[in-house]
């Protein structure tokens, strides 16, 4: 993709988050099972959302999505040193990526397995559990999607539904991962999955060539809240212009709301998670 | 260092939270605003010749009476909008709803026989292959659900039934869709519903008479809805409305999660 422009400025990178309980969930007395965290270290910025998948197969998903942001974070942040260096190219960026999904998949495993040596599952779980004959990774199932920023790259990996949206200052944006045919609204891909390392989109972007005006990751209950098909483009624009005139606090106002209104029930009625990161004298 | 991170149960409620249930505009989010997922209902509905009198007559009763079901969950619940079409077939099919209608403004407009027309499936699942394919429906539209309603055994020319069911679960959609059954009349119930079904876990519904075609839809109505509730578990569901023995392998229980 050609460069808009390139610049040496160093920009900072402000995350603001919004988690909200999906009304369907309310309703039936499930808990939020979307997880957000987010770290800040020398090497710059880091982010992870996930969403447990609720179904009764995966009754321990709000952990292992609590899990999963956790070691996304903690893998990001090494990855975000790697990043950091001066010398760093194309092909380390985009091995950083696939080296970020495989120590995500190998540390929250080991997760799963040490909270579960903690808190063995209960009769009643392990009734379900032999039910639907399923390993005992399975309930802590959950997707991911986590992204780092340093000075110069952005890399990002992703397992399952959800959404990142990289905009640029023009209102333009796209997907900074490849999309997958397989997440058709219904079922997802899975950390909890034999083969999730295999199923894991990453990708790598550098800054100085495609500047951005914000990044955009959200779980599938904001997506499947909005109106548009495909609502990337008018979200992309408009958050490109209230980019221009709007500080972090704004956003720090605002974004609470737009979680809740996406999970309420005159939109998907599912949990929905946002993470927007901005970038300050960028 | 830990900028934040939030727990499953103890996140505390966000500043500026709009209620569930209040319309107020949010004119400072991004997009084009927000909706409910879309649950499209497909009736195929027989209209051979065998339907005429009071046959037709009870099921228009029952179309007409189960709508009104649909819309009170619609309203009751916190998810999902229902747009109903609906297709007739006989020797040959036809959209009698083309448009997908939501069900809380839809008017039953009642069927009619074909005198001497057959009962060929095969053509009419084709007609909703289409209406479910590639770019037909929302990406983000819930799993879809079909309702089958006859009161014969399918006269399709040999191959016909299984090419148009092939068709049918050809598409992404059409395989993933809840797929119901009713029979009017134990003459009706035939291995070709089975198998428009695809699930062990789901019977075909039998309505002895055309009295019990209205309590038939009202049940095809509770499990199209209660299925397609958030974290629903569908085999439960299906044990509880159709009395499906715990021992019989259900593809319900694991659609809607993992790939």
């Amino acid at each position: 993709m050609a460069a808009d422009s390139t610049t040496d400025e160093v920009a900072t990178w402000q995350v603001i988050t919004g988690s909200a309980r999906g009304a369907a969930h309310r309703a039936s007395g499930l808990p939020n099972q979307d997880a957000v965290s987010s770290q800040d270290g020398p090497g710059g910025v880091v982010v992870a959302i996930a969403d447990g998948h609720g179904h009764i197969r995966h009754f321990r998903s709000a952990d292992g999505a609590a899990l999963a942001v956790d070691v996304g974070c903690r893998a990001a942040s090494r990855a975000a040193s790697v990043l950091a260096a001066d010398d760093t190219g194309e092909e380390d960026a985009e091995r950083a990526g696939q080296e970020l999904a495989r120590s995500v998949v190998a540390d929250w495993r080991s997760a799963v397995a040490g909270q579960l040596e903690q808190r063995p599952y209960t009769v009643e779980e392990q009734f379900i559990l032999d039910l639907a004959a399923d390993a005992p990774v399975i309930p802590y199932g959950s997707t991911l999607l986590v992204a780092v920023i340093t000075a110069r790259w952005l890399v990002c990996a992703q397992i399952g539904d959800g959404d990142m949206l990289a905009v640029r200052p023009d209102g333009r944006s796209f997907s900074p991962v490849a999309g997958d045919d397989r997440l058709d609204g219904r079922r997802t891909t899975s950390l909890c999955q034999p083969d999730a390392l295999e199923s894991f989109r990453t990708g790598a972007h550098d800054l100085r060539q495609v500047p951005l005006a914000a990044l955009l990751l959200a779980t599938d209950g904001y997506g499947n809240a909005q109106a548009d098909e495909p609502w990337q483009p008018s979200v992309g624009r408009d958050l490109a212009e209230l980019a221009a005139c709007h500080d972090r606090h704004w956003f720090g106002q605002e974004i609470p709301g737009w979680a809740q209104r996406c999970a309420s029930a005159e939109g998907s009625g599912d949990d929905a998670t946002i993470a927007l990161l901005l970038p300050e004298g960028g | 260092m830990v900028a934040q991170q939030l727990a499953a149960d103890d996140r505390p409620e966000p500043v500026g939270v709009i209620m569930t249930g209040e319309t107020a505009p949010y004119p400072r989010m991004p997009g084009g605003g927000i909706s409910r997922r879309p649950l499209h209902f497909i009736i195929l509905a027989d209209c051979s010749g065998g339907m005429k009198g009071e046959k037709i007559q009870a099921l228009n009763f029952a179309i007409a009476d189960m709508l009104p079901h649909l819309a009170a969950w619609e309203r009751d619940q916190e998810q999902a909008q229902v747009f109903i079409r609906a297709i007739a077939f006989a020797t040959e099919p036809w959209w009698h709803i083309a448009e997908p209608q939501p069900v809380a403004q839809l008017g039953w407009k009642p069927l009619q026989p074909v005198p001497k027309g057959l009962t060929n499936m095969g053509p009419a699942f084709a007609l909703a292959a289409q209406a479910l394919g590639p770019g037909r429906i929302e990406r983000r539209a819930l799993r879809p659900a079909m309702l089958l309603i006859t009161d014969g055994l399918a006269t399709d020319p040999p191959g016909g039934f299984e090419a148009g069911l092939s068709a049918l679960m050809a598409q992404p959609a059409g395989q993933a869709a809840l797929r119901l059954a009713i029979a009017i009349g134990r003459d009706a119930r035939s291995a070709a519903l089975d198998r428009f079904i695809g699930d062990p876990g789901v019977p075909v519904l039998v309505a002895d008479s055309s009295e019990d075609i209205a309590d038939r839809l009202v049940a095809a109505s509770l499990a199209v809805s209660r299925m397609s509730e958030v974290g629903a578990d569908r085999g439960a569901v299906a044990r509880r409305l159709f009395g499906t023995p715990d021992d019989v392998p259900s593809k319900i229980f694991d659609q809607d999660t993992i790939v």
